[in-house]
């Protein structure tokens, strides 16, 4: 993938984001390097949408971001050439067709129209694209939405949710078609609710509370924290509170790890806990 | 370009799909045959009037009719994207906020100017063919002026559009608009002339600020200028520059309207939160 010369495709630098005194963003940084797969992870207003309307240059911020060295703020539209985005619900006309909304897009983004037939076809919608998309399934839809996010070939990706509406057959076909997507060596943000699934898919985890990060580990370092663990049984005793009790007797919070030893709770505990990162149970 | 192109493309097949656009031509299709028709009865003829008669009468429906339709579409266009979760993702897209606006603004513009050469063809060529006498300048002059309003105010719903929070709240906004320049402006001003002793400046001020008395009284120097039909403010227009000088001051004070809403709400849309 094609980034020029010493350029992150996403950089994102101390981007803080008020919406009136609400602070949905605050100072978040992160580098997504090329090929990677990064997963954002937080409960809902934790600000991954926000991060993501950052990103794109579609709402003001404070700080920078970069898309393959193109400030979003000042070269918003080249930025924006280089990534498809799938926003968490399809944003679609019930009355217009598969075929209709790509043909629309590529006029969009520039893109050879000759690549909407293909696209259907990778998405496997060839039967349906002159089906009302309203007519057509949710599943279908978001395959829809990937295939409008792949148009012009972008080397970034961002993915909003991508499966959040969908059922769980659907969204392991949903998963599937990702890790393709994943060969071609394109560098995705995919925020998502849903743990179960990430594992072997995404490089890193972002994890979003209230709009501070707390948690930025990759996927591996991960792994390597299941080891040399010792489980404790809380037996009822809500987490929050036991992990206060270890604080008041001195044991900080590198050396406490919450829940069972696999990703998923590991991740799943990182969400659940408050506070900055470096509260964060390890 | 390209993205304005595009965008403007989708407009017009959206209005084309959604039948507004063939209603519309049709209501001003019927419009004219039933006016010309209706006039010639009355003058206890048989057939279809004239052009000339018939666009006289057509004005003040036109002045009614096209407004109102026009700041409507104008209004919905980007409130509706807003409302519907749109707007974030075709801002997504790799298309500046100007080019948007501008796409918009013309699919909308090209579509009623679709709808409208339509209905006004298909009633023309039947007036043409039936009629004893023709005197075509005068209809394609009124057609002319209507489409010219129809753009300014597409812009002026646009921009309400912008401004809005939502569709409800635009078309609030608009039909204010149009009620304030279609029936309450005449009303006003004569109240600020007798109230105010608002002079011959003041009153060509008043009138430049409406677009829709802009075209009325254009219209009406240029198809049939009697002092009566014109009005105060018209009769001062043609005493102080006669029918050219008034002629060009309205049409640059059309086009500045036409232009105006549009900067506007691409300067505002540009800061705005979506």
């Amino acid at each position: 993938m094609v980034f020029g010369t010493g350029h992150a495709p996403v950089v994102v630098s101390d981007v803080t984001k008020r919406y009136g005194r609400l602070e949905a963003l605050a100072g978040i940084s992160f580098t997504i390097e090329p090929g990677q797969i990064v997963a954002l992870l937080g409960p809902n207003g934790s600000g991954k949408t926000t991060t993501f309307k950052c990103i794109l240059g579609v709402t003001g911020f404070d700080g920078s971001i970069e898309i393959a060295g193109r400030p979003v703020k000042t070269q918003g539209k080249d930025a924006r050439r280089l990534v498809g985005y799938l926003p968490q619900t399809p944003a679609f006309d019930p009355g217009d067709t598969p075929i209709g909304v790509l043909q629309f897009l590529a006029d969009l983004k520039g893109a050879d129209r000759r690549r909407v037939d293909l696209l259907l076809e990778r998405v496997n919608l060839t039967d349906e694209r002159l089906m009302k998309v309203g007519e057509i399934s949710g599943g279908m839809r978001q395959r829809l939405a990937l295939a409008a996010a792949l148009l012009s070939d972008p080397p970034v990706l961002l993915l909003d949710e991508p499966t959040a509406s969908l059922d769980t057959e659907t969204r392991k076909q949903f998963r599937k078609l990702l890790a393709e997507v994943r060969q071609e060596g394109k560098t995705i943000l995919l925020s998502t609710h849903f743990i179960e699934g990430l594992q072997g898919l995404a490089d890193r985890f972002i994890v979003l509370e209230q709009g501070r990060m707390v948690l930025d580990m990759a996927a591996d370092e991960l792994e390597k924290k299941k080891g040399n663990r010792v489980v404790v049984d809380l037996n009822g005793t809500a987490p929050s509170a036991f992990l206060s009790a270890l604080r008041d007797i001195g044991v900080g919070p590198e050396r406490i790890a919450v829940g069972e030893a696999n990703l998923e709770d590991l991740l799943a505990s990182a969400l659940d806990f408050p506070g900055g990162s470096e509260e964060t149970p390890r | 370009m390209n993205a304005v192109i595009a965008i403007a493309r989708k407009e017009v097949r959206d209005a084309v799909a959604g039948r507004w656009l063939i209603l519309y031509a049709a209501v001003f299709a019927v419009l004219a045959l039933g006016l010309s028709y209706l006039g010639q009865r009355n003058l206890g003829g048989l057939g279809f009037e004239n052009f000339s008669r018939t666009t006289a009468s057509l004005l003040n429906l036109c002045l009614l009719l096209a407004p109102l339709v026009a700041l409507s579409l104008g209004a919905g266009s980007i409130a509706a994207e807003r409302d519907r979760g749109h707007l974030t993702y075709l801002l997504s897209q790799p298309i500046s906020r100007l080019e948007l606006l501008l796409g918009k603004f013309a699919g909308l513009v090209a579509a009623t100017s679709i709808a409208t050469i339509a209905g006004f063809g298909a009633g023309g060529a039947v007036i043409a063919i039936f009629a004893s006498s023709i005197d075509a300048s005068t209809y394609v002059l009124l057609l002319v002026l209507v489409l010219a309003l129809t753009s300014v105010m597409t812009g002026i719903g646009l921009l309400a559009s912008v401004v809005s929070a939502s569709r409800v709240q635009a078309l609030g906004i608009v039909m204010l608009v149009w009620f304030f320049a279609v029936l309450f402006f005449d009303l006003l001003l004569i109240g600020l002339v007798s109230e105010a002793s608002l002079g011959g400046g003041g009153l060509l001020a008043a009138l430049l600020l409406n677009p829709v008395e802009i075209v009325r009284v254009l219209a009406i120097i240029n198809l049939e200028p009697d002092l009566e039909v014109l009005g105060p403010f018209g009769s001062y227009l043609l005493e102080t520059l006669g029918t050219t000088g008034a002629t060009v001051l309205l049409s640059a004070a059309l086009a500045a309207w036409a232009v105006a809403p549009i900067a506007v709400a691409a300067r505002l849309f540009a800061r705005r939160e979506v």
